[in-house]
Formats: C-alpha cells, structure tokens, sequence
C-alpha cells in the first residue's frame, strides 16, 4: 500500500483527471451537448461537497502528511480548492448556453477540468518542482481553452498572445526556480529558507543570486497575476476569450498565481523579505491604481472587468509587504470573495451574450427593464467589487485592509499605513466606474426594451455567485476564522491580531 | 411592558422587510405605497413607544439598561473579529431616532401620487429608513460603518433615477463624494480598533481605551473622523456635493437627505469622535469654531445669491448645519446640548421647507423665484405654510430653531465672549434672504410668466404632513424641556471627560 500512501493527497486530481479524459469519449455519445455539462459538473461538485464537509463540518480529516514529500492536503489547500471548484462550478454552469453552437465541447469541458486540476495542484504543492508542474497543467489548458473558438479572430488572438506570454512567465519562473535551487540546494519551499541563510554566510554573492531570483520570481508570477507592469496581456485576453473562459480566468486562475506567490515569498524566501517588501508595496500600488485608472477609459465590459481585476490583484498584493498571518488571512479571505463577484459578473455578460446582447457597455442601458434578475445581479456583483456593505467584497477588503493598518502599529514599518491609504482610495475610485455601469442599466433607454429570458443553468450560475456574495457579507465569521486557522500555517509570520 | 422585546431591532428589522416586500409586488405597483406606509407607520408607532417609554433619569436597575443606554441589545456577529450586533438608545439618539421614523412616514405619505416605478420609489425610502436607523442605535463600529454605507445606495438611486435635468452628475457626485468620507472614517475606526488592541469593535469597549491614547494619536484620528463627519454635516469646504445633490434630488429624497442624512454626520461628532478622542477634541476646537463659523455666515451669503427656491433651502442647510458643529465645538453641557437639539429642529424645519418646495414645484413646474410671484392669491394655504417655514428657519421665537440657535449663541458666549458678533451677522442675513424670496415668490403682483389659471391649493396628501411637521415645530418651540431633559444627562455623561465640562 505504499504507491496508494503517496497517491492519497493527488485523489481530488485524480478524480478531475479521470472526468477530464471521459469528456471527449461522452462527446460521440451524448446527442444532446448540454448533457456533458452535467457530467462535467459531477467531479466538480463532488469534490467541491468534500472540502466544504472537512472544512465547515470537519466530518473528516484529510490525510495529513504526504510520503513524497511534494504535495500537502491541509487548510490553506482546501480553501484555494474551494475557490478553484466553486468557480469551476459557475462556469461549467453557465458554458452549455453559451457553446451550444460551437463543435467540441467535449474538450472544452475536459480542458476546463484540466485547468482546475493544475490549479489545485498549485494549492497543494510544497515543492518548486511541483508547483511549477501545477501551474503548467493550468497554463497550457487556459491558452487552450481562450483559443477555443478558433474560427473567431479575437479568441485566436487571445490565445496567441496569452500563450506567448504565458511562455516567457514559465520561462522566468523555472529560471528562478533553478537558482533557489543552485543556491540552497533544495526545491522543498519550507526547508529552503534556513538553508538559504546559511548560504549567505559561507558563500559570498550568493545574496545577489537570490536577489535576481526573486525578481525574475516576482516578473513570472506577476504575469500569472497581473500585476502591473506585467498586466498588459489580460484584458486582451479577457476580452478575446469566449466569456466564461474569462471568468474562470480572472476568478479561478489569478488566483492560482497568488497560492504560489504566499507559498515562495512568505515561506520560502520569507528570509529575504527585506529584499523585496518595498518592492511589492509599490507593485501593489501602482497595479490597483493603474488598474483602476484604466478601468475609467473602458467602454467594453469585459476589459472593463479585466482591468478591475487588475486593480483587485493590487488590493490582494498589500498581504505579501505586511506579511502578519493576519494579512494572509485577508488576501485568501478577499481571493474567495473576489471569485465569487467576479465570476458572478462575467457570467451576468455570458448571459447577456446567450441573449444576444452585446458586450459594450452601452449595451447595459435599460437592462433593468429588459431583465431585472441580470441588473439586480450585476449591480451586487458590482457593488460588492468597490467594497459596499454589507456585501462580501466589503467584510474581505476590511480584514484585508485593516490588516495594513494594525501592521503599521504592530509590528510596524509605519509607512505599511499608506497600503490601507491606497487601497481605500482606489476602494472609491472604482466606484466611480461600477456605479457608471448601474446607471446605465437603471437610469438610462436603452435601444431596445424587448424583455429577455436568461438561460436556465445561467440563471442558477449566477444565483449561486449572487448568493455567496450576500451571505460572505452578512455573515462571514466561519469563513475567517478558517481563513486564520489556515493563515497560521505560515508559522514564520508574526499573528498580526 | 416592553421587557424582553428585542424593540429596536424590530423597529429596524420592519422597513427592511417592507421594503423586500415592495420590491417584489410584481404587478401591483399600486399596493407599493401602502405597504410601504404601512410598515413605516408601524416603525413610527413602536418608536414613539420607545420614546414615552424612555426614562429621562434612568433607573440603573431596570432591564435593558447598560452603561447610559436603554433597551440595549447585544447579539454576537462576527466573534473572530470582535464584531457583534449592539443596539441602544440614550438621550442624544431618541431624538434622531423618531426623527428617522417620523420623517420616512411623512415624505412616503408626500409622495403619494408617485406614478414612475413607484415599488422601487417606496421600496428605497423604506431601505434608507433601515440605513439611517441603524448608525443612529448602533453602538459597535463595524455594524455603524455597515449601516452607514447603506445609506448611499438608495439616495444615490433616487437622485439618479427619479431626479432632474442634471440627475446623473448629481448622483454619481453625491455617491463618491460621500463615500470618501466615509472611507476616511473606516480607516478612523480600523486605527482605534488596532490601537485599542481589545479585541472588540464595540464603542464602549474602544472608548475606554481610546481616552488614553497619546494626544498626537488623538488629533490624527479625530482629523480623519471629523473629515468623515464633517462632509456629511457639510462643513465648508466640503460642501459642494450638497446643492447639486438637493437641486437634483424629488422632494421625498431632499426632505430625506437634509433631515436625516446631514444628520448623521453631526451625530457621527457627538457619539463617536468627541467622547471617544477627547484629547483630540480639545487641539480640535480652533478648527471646529472657524469652520462652524465659516458655514454659518458663508452658507447664508449664498443663500442671497440664489434664483432657484430649492437650491436656496439647500444652502440654508449648511449655515443650520454650522450651528450644530458650533454647539459642539464649545464642548460645555450648554453648547453640546443645544447642538443635539439643532439637529432635531433643523431635521423638522427643512423638511417643511424641502416639501413647500415641491409643493410649488409641482404645481407651478418651476422654482425660480423671479418667475413666481403672488402665489398667495391664487394658493393661500401654501403661502401660509411657506411662511411658516420660512419663519421657523430664521429663528422665529416660539419656534423650535430659535430655541437651539439661542442656545448655541449663549454657549458661544460663555465661552468666546465677544467673537459672538461674527456669527451672529448671520441672523440678519438668514432673515433677509428668507424674507426677500417670500416677497418675491409669494406676495406682490401675481406672475405672469407662468399660467397661473389653473393653479389649485395644497393637495390633502401635500399639506397634511406639512402641517403635522408645523405642529411639532409649534410645540418643541413651546416646550423644548420636552427634548433637553432627554438629552441633558447623556450629554453630561459625555463631557465628564473633559473635566467638568
């Protein structure tokens, strides 16, 4: 039984994976294509009911070491696996309407359940080797999945572009990894820490090594995030991909990139934050401010959505500068909100599309006439993304906030007050453009008035988002609290509460 | 009688199920007004019982009692932040509470011939009535900062749906505007909370801490809370969403936004910035006086200049408003109170005011005062009501403003002697714009640049809760012990902190 021992923590994969391979097969056999959404929907909620018993009704305990020394299963993994599967869900969901005209939808579910496998394996990876391997399953079946409407010149695009860029990302981050790896000699992120300091000791320069590892680390992974200046490719991306592609994007697999980043920066190369807080304070000013920015200028709704993703990654970067357990908490507090409202949002445009209503954001006006569910949803989701209560965006940008603030008293650098600052600034300026789109939707004519009848599974997609961004706002004392059970698996960090 | 029941929740619990209710009538637009009144008039009447059942010298044994305040409730929320749901009522909020109630009953009855997307119309007054009342009883930050924040919404919907010409600037303005200051606030209270380090988000539980930060801790977050506070009041120079909101805003939303809204900011000062950072307070004071002052006299300049009849109310709120922050920027029992109370008087007054705006906006479909003209030959009842209004706002003695600008005057006073002749101008040029535009819109020759043949008098569901608001300015003006013996002890609780007081 000792293959099986090593296997224990790779089940959830394996479950994904076995699903993923069948998809293609039930492909010829399915006449009815929205049948393999169904199927799809099977491992995904499965695993999903899972993590949501151990988490919430601890009715089981994962196994709690892995023999091979690559993959963990505990609270922080089970978390990210929550965001990844939830928004896996809402998307599969709301997929059959929008695909129904395209071919292969048997490889576009598989593709789908591929990237949610790399993503969790990310979540659960304790070695370089094995997250890097996580974040090319993902990768390769995201550049897929964007290219997914071949026929169509801007899904080719995106796929070009997002590939190509996803391939200098790899190429720096595995560059990084083989340098941590030169200097400390080990690819376990938590015994590299130690090893690294005693290297700085007894071997001169090797500081400097770990010094451009980590920029080139911070460039690979940024584009995994978006963070600015690495930003450039996403709303190309966002936009060009059929739309519930970009949501699994900007919710599912952003977020993958922040599951790697806490795990190097605050575990790994935690020894050398001094090295690189500064420069991650500023990353995360500049990307939500520029994100913002830009997001003013928008006038289609998924770039709109994609640079307010950019702006949301810079809220979730003030966690790594701070660096209390506290701080952790919120980033992966705000990562499962976000993924709800985000996800919800993209899926409100997959159902506008599904009823023919374009993606600019003059196509909003008068939308609450032609279906209040879609503008009541939207404007939710919206409301929730600048941070008004009592929605969920609102109860994660506090903690995630308030963070910086106590971080400035306790244990200080005082300037960590102006992350808070600047965060809450831009809090208000992307009201300004969220609100743009409600006015639109309530206080103007549109072209038409025609009512419009969103898609069932759509429906239930976005009620299901809808539902956690309500709740997470009112009451989300269970969520942080696991949020700081699993924050404190980053032992070297001070509590920060 | 209301031992046990959990009252004020109830009271706030009602137009939050009203409101879900008017908003999904589906076809039956026309039940939305009388749900919606339904509900307020029943949060209205449990009010009122709170506030006859409301001990002006507390009996420190009875039930619901805690630490100054009655029919006090405590329910856990979040208890890994600390969050819980605490409710109270003490002297300095009562007031603000049936204000909230009174005037939510009130602008739905005003806006009874609502005919565009009436379930939304009511449905939202009824959502801003939970959001007022919730920062006016809540007594844990957190659930004050929800609460707070909910309040933008459904203005920021009936300026931008139900408003004017320039409804879309004025809305987007408004909610921005506002929402910057409440996020200076946030930071405020994430700052007291950490620096506190108790654990709890509770006032009580802050305050007791906060008493004894260092005195640059104090002023630094007493300057970002009365930046918060202050927008809302408005303060100049931080008043110039105000007119463009008011101008825009239907006439249920102005009477809300001038009566409670600006409200909240003053209250925000007295509950949460001055007896929590007393020290701050104290460095404060300079700051708070010139700016009062400023308000006072530079609001009431404006209101000279002013050609629209609304948009002069609209300006006459911020020099009211400067006299809530006067009273308590002298930080004496007499000053704080008289504060509190200005606060109540204006909240009744500029709803008459906000209201016969409407009233004449709707029946001559202009405001402008040099198109109006001897209206009190054609609408007698309006004009008399007008007038009435007017006169209260200008501090008519026996009126319920002259009461608290007296007050505020005295404390002024007693503390800064003879500087009171800088904001005493005011109450000349408060009685010469008033009185200016009533001759002009409602005495002299009758207009002829509007039709006035068809003009009719003051509908029933127009002139009956202006004339209800009348009776109460009538009485408070007579009886103003009615309020200060509520008030007075909390206040007095309050200033212990400052050493006498």
């Amino acid at each position: 039984m000792a293959v099986w021992n090593q296997l224990e923590a790779l089940i959830p994969q394996l479950v994904l994976i076995a699903f993923a391979l069948l998809m293609p097969a039930l492909d010829y056999l399915f006449k009815d294509k929205r049948l393999l959404a169904f199927v799809a929907l099977v491992p995904l909620i499965g695993v999903a009911c899972a993590v949501v018993a151990w988490l919430f009704g601890g009715y089981w305990e994962p196994p709690t070491a892995d023999t091979s020394g690559l993959l963990e299963i505990n609270l922080f993994t089970g978390l990210f696996m929550l965001v990844f599967l939830s928004v896996g869900i809402v998307v599969v969901l709301s997929s059959p309407e929008f695909i129904r005209k395209d071919r292969n939808q048997g490889e576009y579910y598989s593709l789908i359940l591929l990237a949610i496998t790399g993503m969790t394996v990310v979540a659960e990876a304790t070695d370089l080797i094995a997250l890097f391997v996580g974040l090319e399953i993902a990768g390769i079946s995201s550049f897929a999945l964007s290219g997914f409407r071949k026929g169509e010149s801007r899904s080719a695009e995106a796929a070009t572009k997002y590939f190509i860029v996803g391939g200098f990302s790899s190429a720096f981050t595995l560059f990084a990894i083989s340098l941590f790896y030169g200097v400390s000699g080990t690819t376990d992120i938590y015994a590299m820490g130690p090893l690294l300091e005693g290297m700085f000791d007894s071997f001169e320069g090797s500081d400097k090594v770990v010094l451009l590892a980590t920029v080139l680390l911070l460039a690979g992974l940024g584009f995994k995030i978006a963070a600015v200046p690495f930003h450039m490719w996403a709303p190309d991306v966002y936009e060009g991909a059929p739309t519930p592609v970009s949501g699994l994007l900007a919710a599912a697999s952003k977020k993958m990139g922040f599951a790697a980043l806490f795990k190097i920066f605050l575990v790994g190369i935690l020894v050398v934050k001094a090295d690189w807080e500064v420069a991650v304070a500023l990353i995360a000013i500049v990307t939500m401010t520029v994100g913002n920015l830009i997001a003013v200028s928008q006038t289609n709704i998924k770039r709109m959505l994609a640079y307010s993703s950019i702006a949301q990654a810079g809220y979730i970067l003030i966690a790594l500068p701070v660096g209390t357990q506290y701080a952790v908490a919120g980033a992966m507090f705000h990562i499962l909100t976000h993924a709800f409202m985000k996800s919800g949002a993209f899926m409100v445009v997959a159902g506008m599309a599904s009823c023919a209503i374009g993606e600019k954001l003059d196509d909003f006006k008068g939308l609450a006439k032609r279906s209040p569910f879609l503008a009541i949803s939207m404007t939710l989701f919206l409301f929730s993304l600048a941070g008004i209560p009592p929605l969920a965006g609102f109860a994660s940008k506090f903690v995630l906030f308030s963070s910086a603030v106590y971080g400035s008293i306790d244990p200080g650098p005082s300037w960590l007050l102006w992350l808070a600052v600047a965060g809450v600034l831009n809090s208000a300026l992307s009201l300004y453009y969220y609100a743009r789109v409600i006015k639109y939707m309530y206080m103007e004519k549109g072209a038409s008035e025609e009512r419009v009848k969103v898609p069932p599974m759509t429906t239930v997609a976005i009620l299901f988002a809808l539902a956690m961004t309500v709740l997470l706002g009112i009451y989300f004392d269970a969520v942080v609290d696991l949020c700081m059970q699993a924050s404190e698996l980053f032992s070297g960090l001070p509590p920060g509460l | 009688m209301l031992e046990g029941v959990p009252i004020l929740s109830v009271i706030i619990l009602l137009p939050l199920i009203g409101s879900l209710i008017t908003f999904s009538l589906g076809k039956r637009e026309e039940w939305a007004k009388w749900v919606a009144l339904g509900f307020s008039l029943v949060a209205l009447v449990l009010s009122l019982v709170v506030a006859f059942a409301f001990m002006a010298s507390p009996d420190t044994t009875a039930t619901g009692y805690h630490n100054g305040y009655q029919f006090y409730e405590e329910y856990s929320w979040i208890e890994t932040l600390g969050v819980s749901f605490t409710v109270g009522v003490d002297g300095i909020s009562l007031p603000m509470f049936v204000l909230t109630t009174l005037l939510c009953t009130l602008s739905i009855v005003f806006s009874w011939d609502t005919k565009r997307r009436p379930k939304e119309y009511f449905g939202l007054i009824l959502v801003l009535e939970v959001g007022v009342l919730g920062v006016f009883v809540a007594l844990d930050y957190f659930m004050f900062y929800v609460f707070w924040e909910i309040v933008l919404i459904p203005m920021y919907f009936m300026i931008g749906v139900w408003g004017g010409p320039n409804k879309n600037y004025a809305a987007i303005k408004f909610f921005i505007y506002t929402h910057v200051a409440s996020l200076a606030m946030l930071i405020a209270i994430m700052a007291m909370y950490f620096e506190a380090g108790v654990g709890s988000f509770s006032m009580a539980a802050i305050a007791a801490e906060s008493v004894n930060f260092s005195r640059g801790v104090q002023v630094g977050i007493f300057a970002a809370l009365f930046f918060g506070f202050g927008v809302k009041l408005p303060m100049v120079p931080f008043h110039t969403w105000l007119p463009d909101a008011h101008v825009e805003a239907p006439t249920a939303g102005s009477v809300l936004l001038a009566g409670l809204l600006l409200k909240m900011g003053g209250y925000g000062l007295i509950r949460v910035a001055i007896p929590s950072l007393p020290s701050g307070a104290e460095d404060m004071v300079p700051v708070m006086a010139v700016i009062a002052v400023a308000s006072i006299l530079y609001g009431a300049m404006l209101c000279l200049a002013q050609k629209d009849l609304k948009k002069m109310v609209a300006y006459s709120s911020i020099s009211h408003m400067g006299f809530v922050l006067l009273g308590f920027a002298t930080l004496t029992q007499l000053g704080v109170v008289a504060g509190v109370f200005q606060m109540f008087a204006h909240g009744l007054v500029t709803a008459v005011l906000f209201m016969m705006c409407g009233v004449v906006q709707h029946k001559c479909g202009t405001r402008m005062i040099p198109s109006l003209g001897g209206l009190a030959k054609k609408m007698p009842i309006v004009a008399t009501l007008m007038t009435v209004g007017f006169l209260a706002s200008l501090g008519l003695p026996g009126l319920v403003s002259f009461a608290a600008e007296f007050m505020v005057f005295a404390a002024m006073f007693d503390k800064w002697a003879l500087w009171l002749f800088v904001p005493i101008l005011s109450v000349a040029i408060t009685a010469a714009y008033y009185l200016w535009a009533l001759q002009r819109s409602m005495f002299g020759p009758l207009t002829d640049k509007i039709d006035t043949s068809h003009l009719k008098d003051v509908n029933w569901y127009e002139g009956l809760p202006v004339a209800i608001l009348i009776a109460l300015i009538a009485l408070f003006g007579v009886f103003p012990a009615l309020i200060f013996s509520r008030i007075g002890p909390a206040v007095e609780i309050i200033l212990r902190l400052f050493g006498g007081g």
